[in-house]
């Protein structure tokens, strides 16, 4: 700090400012308290910004500690393991795994295709005036809470399978090897296909915005070189937009994965909560996270709870790692673009 | 402190009038990193209390980087550093123990885009003297009113002070940001390109005000105008990558430099 | 140049630009067929009586007042306590440790958070409250939905301040502020719209949040504000009406999911609003 009792340098400074030294000297005093609060407010922050690290942390630790009196008792052996007996006290994780992965595949053999046209159709296609109006539609489908449309998959699409697509699919697949298996009957409206279904509207949106994003991203001279080629649209988006966005959209694709794979309450209305896996996509299954949502509240016993606790850690941990490479990958689209 | 000692170097400068001058802020050697890029070599220059310095030369040359040393802006960013001597008033500042906020409060800025808070006009300079003084209502408002007069903005305000800093002209927003500067009784005032986003009318009416503006402070500016340069400075610093090439009354400088690159310079020969 | 090669490209854009509009058309139906069901199935089951009586046994009528104020209470406090603190995260990120290796490594970590599945936030909730507290309650459900809210808010604070000039930031800081007044007195001031949005948009997430209410504050059929007991919740209600054999408790399950969606609809759009406020300014 500067000392102000220096003599006539520094009456001198302070000559034509109208500072006289008293009041330099209670700035010097402000200014000492203000850097107290300072202090107070950085260290504040840091330690609200480890938070974040601390509540990571504790969801790991903390199912790993639910889970520990089941992984005890079963072992390895609960990750394959189908039977789920909470009367006999054996638990296999199985089909709920088996559920959670095949809605997810049929969700985004569904809505990766579709979001990505939908985002080229935003892009490339769509009138100006059009596009804030149906961005914003997509944005509010995003924003729907799920349990509405898990509501609605009970008590309309779920009917409406069950009367019109499913006796239809069972029809025409019936004589095919492999899909007959698949669509196999009865058409019970709920099940592994409904879910999928709606785990497919659920995650469009993410899909679509995200992959409207990085298409807006390409510098629009690439895609001006093309078309001065003479490329079609489709020429363009297939050779220069999408090579171009490829890490961008893959990393939008795992994203919408990791909502598939965790949601819960669309799934858990229309999946009929059957504990096995059934060859037939129209029959009801499970999903880790439809299993816990039913089962938790009534889990009497201790190793019931655990087992329930460890099937929320294996879901935690499979949707941590996609949706550590989704952001790993958006993160090098954006270090690119950035560049 | 140790810089006590350092010794006022003597002013070798002819001058036209028979005035003293006196070193308000000395730099020495100063060298300036961005990481392993060395942005200033040692560089030498003095601003002498009451006066203009200009500071030119081409872009990149490292004059903002200079101005933003003496009241240390730099730090706000991470592997920048600066080695050598800056004093004010003959203390150093690039000291570790420096209190940055009250050397700010010294050392006063004008940015190249006017940087009005979010806030009215008048809560804009009352902000600041608040920061360090408590004042009634009344002595307040004749605080920030004699502030908006220094930057000749009064007239043009007195009706709509609660209305948004944002909603002034571009160049009422850069007479705003200079009466909020003045605002806090800096001691030193630096202008950083202050008209490069102006129209000429407006760079007039700031350039007027740097003139009113020196009899009651040490003022330094850095602009890409010549002209501007030669208008309203009494001395002048030409600086060509990194290092200064060389420093005098601005007069001289525009008449009869020493150094062939500042000649090339000022008859627009490069740069 | 060959015409029928030509042609086949013609042809090839052709179909699949049809594709691109049928699947907005695809996507754009599901929102039209949702909104139009929940709309007609919710407003044929809205009356006063819905904001006025308590959830009914099964076969009688009611409302749904104690489970939309245990919604309420429950969001009210979720954001007092996940507001500070992700505003909090998010400052440290954008301003004091914008060049820390902390900052890196807490951004990855919250936008994992991000989209976590939320039901995986009950059961952590589940372990650190309920099964330490021995029963059911209100505050937990309010920590788990405090959970949701967090990481959300970090982001949009963070990525508001970032977009703050630094300009802003010299002249703050030139007229010798200290870091913390010019965060607070300049730097929010000039995010604000966007972290307000930040808020309303973390809101929006959690009043339809069910899965990590379902084992914290669980359900109740009765008037309660008694924060250390089970607190009843409005998607929770919905979970369970909606999957009972009761036709009138159907009917206010659409109700709530109804209430609900409109709640989200209107925080959207307030944001929304916001957000574009702040562009044109």
């Amino acid at each position: 700090m500067q000392s102000t009792g220096r003599g006539s340098v520094v009456d001198v400074a302070l000559q034509g400012t109208g500072l006289s030294t008293a009041a330099q000297l209670d700035r010097v005093r402000v200014l000492q308290r203000l850097r107290l609060g300072d202090v107070a407010f950085r260290h504040l922050t840091r330690a609200a910004a480890a938070t974040v690290l601390i509540i990571l942390g504790g969801i790991i630790v903390s199912l790993v500690w639910g889970s520990l009196p089941a992984l005890r008792a079963f072992g390895v052996s609960f990750l394959y393991e189908e039977v789920w007996n909470p009367v006999t006290e054996k638990f296999g994780a199985i089909a709920p795994i088996y559920g959670t992965i095949v809605t997810s595949l049929i969700a985004m053999l569904i809505a990766v295709p579709v979001g990505l046209f939908i985002a080229l159709f935003l892009t490339e296609l769509c009138p100006m005036w059009l596009r804030r109006p149906i961005g914003i539609a997509i944005e509010l489908l995003a924003g729907i809470p799920s349990i509405i449309y898990g509501i609605w998959g009970l008590f309309v699409f779920a009917p409406f399978l069950q009367q019109h697509v499913q006796p239809f699919l069972i029809a025409v697949f019936g004589e095919i090897p492999i899909l007959s298996t698949l669509f196999a009957g009865p058409p019970y409206g709920i099940g592994v296909f409904t879910a999928g279904l709606i785990l497919a509207i659920m995650v469009l949106p993410f899909i679509t915005s995200i992959s409207r994003d990085v298409f807006e991203a390409v510098p629009p001279v690439l895609k001006e070189a093309a078309y001065g080629l003479g490329c079609t649209t489709w020429e363009v988006a297939r050779y220069v937009v999408l090579p171009y966005t490829r890490v961008g959209v893959i990393g939008g694709v795992m994203l919408g994965l990791g909502r598939a794979l965790g949601e819960t309450m669309a799934v858990t209305f229309v999946i009929g909560n059957a504990h096995r896996i059934s060859g037939s996509l129209l029959a009801p299954g499970t999903t880790i996270s439809a299993t816990i949502a039913n089962e938790f509240t009534e889990a009497v016993g201790d190793l019931y709870t655990s087992a329930l606790i460890a099937l929320g850690l294996i879901l935690f941990v499979i949707t941590f790692i996609v949706l550590a490479i989704a952001r790993l990958l958006l993160l090098r689209l954006n270090a690119r673009v950035g560049a | 402190m140790s810089v006590a000692a350092f010794t006022v170097p003597t002013v070798t400068h002819s001058l036209s009038k028979d005035e003293e001058l006196a070193e308000k802020i000395s730099v020495r050697d100063l060298d300036f990193f961005y990481g392993d890029n060395r942005a200033l070599k040692s560089i030498s220059v003095p601003l002498y209390r009451g006066k203009v310095t200009a500071f030119i030369g081409p872009s990149g040359c490292g004059k903002s980087t200079l101005l933003r040393i003496l009241n240390r802006m730099y730090d706000l960013y991470p592997n920048q550093r600066a080695t050598g001597h800056v004093t004010l008033d003959n203390a150093n500042i690039l000291s570790p123990s420096q209190d940055l906020n009250l050397l700010r409060a010294k050392v006063g800025m004008v940015f190249q885009k006017p940087t009005p808070f979010p806030m009215t006009i008048f809560e804009n300079i009352a902000f600041g003297i608040r920061l360090y003084e408590r004042l009634s209502k009344s002595e307040l408002e004749d605080r920030v009113k004699h502030a908006l007069e220094r930057a000749a903005l009064w007239e043009e305000v007195k009706d709509k002070l609660g209305a948004n800093g944002l909603s002034l002209s571009g160049g009422q927003q850069q007479r705003l940001c200079i009466a909020r500067t003045v605002a806090v009784r800096p001691e030193v005032i630096l202008f950083d390109e202050p008209c490069s986003a102006l129209d000429p009318i407006s760079t007039a009416k700031i350039e007027e005000l740097i003139d009113e503006l020196k009899d009651d402070y040490t003022i330094a500016i850095v602009t890409h105008n010549m002209q501007q340069a030669a208008r309203v400075s009494d001395f002048t610093a030409f600086m060509y990558l990194g290092e200064l090439v060389e420093f005098g009354e601005t007069t001289r400088i525009f008449t009869t430099p020493n150094d062939r690159r500042t000649q090339d310079y000022i008859t627009g020969r490069f740069g | 140049m060959d015409k029928s090669l030509y042609a086949s490209r013609r042809r090839r854009n052709g179909i699949t630009m049809a594709l691109a509009y049928a699947a907005t058309g695809f996507g754009l139906s599901w929102l039209v067929l949702i909104l139009a069901v929940l709309l007609w199935e919710g407003f044929s089951g809205l009356s006063l009586s819905v904001f006025t009586e308590m959830t009914p046994p099964p076969g009688s009528a009611g409302g749904l007042l104690n489970p939309i104020v245990g919604s309420l209470v429950m969001t009210i406090i979720a954001v007092l306590i996940g507001t500070p603190l992700g505003i909090m995260a998010g400052t440290y990120m954008a301003e004091y440790g914008r060049y820390d290796k902390l900052t890196t490594v807490v951004r990855f970590i919250n936008d994992i958070l991000l989209s976590a599945p939320s039901i995986v936030v009950g059961l952590f909730v589940y372990e650190v409250m309920v099964a330490q507290m021995g029963h059911f309650s209100g505050w937990a459900g309010a920590v788990s939905l405090a959970v949701i809210v967090i990481p959300v808010v970090v982001r949009t604070t963070e990525d508001m301040l970032t977009l703050v000039p630094d300009t802003l930031r010299e002249a703050a800081a030139s007229i010798g502020l200290p870091r913390s007044l010019m965060i607070q007195r300049v730097a929010y001031r000039a995010a604000r719209a966007g972290m307000i949005t930040g808020v309303l948009l973390a809101v929006a997430r959690i009043s339809g949040e069910t899965a990590p209410l379902l084992f914290t504050a669980l359900n109740n059929q009765f008037w309660s504000l008694n924060l250390n007991a089970p607190v009843s919740s409005l998607p929770v209600v919905i979970f369970q009406f909606a999957l009972s054999p009761y036709r009138d408790w159907q009917k206010l399950a659409w109700t709530g999911a109804l209430i609900i969606t409109l709640a989200v609809l209107f925080l959207s759009i307030v944001a929304r609003i916001l957000t574009a406020q702040r562009k044109t300014s």
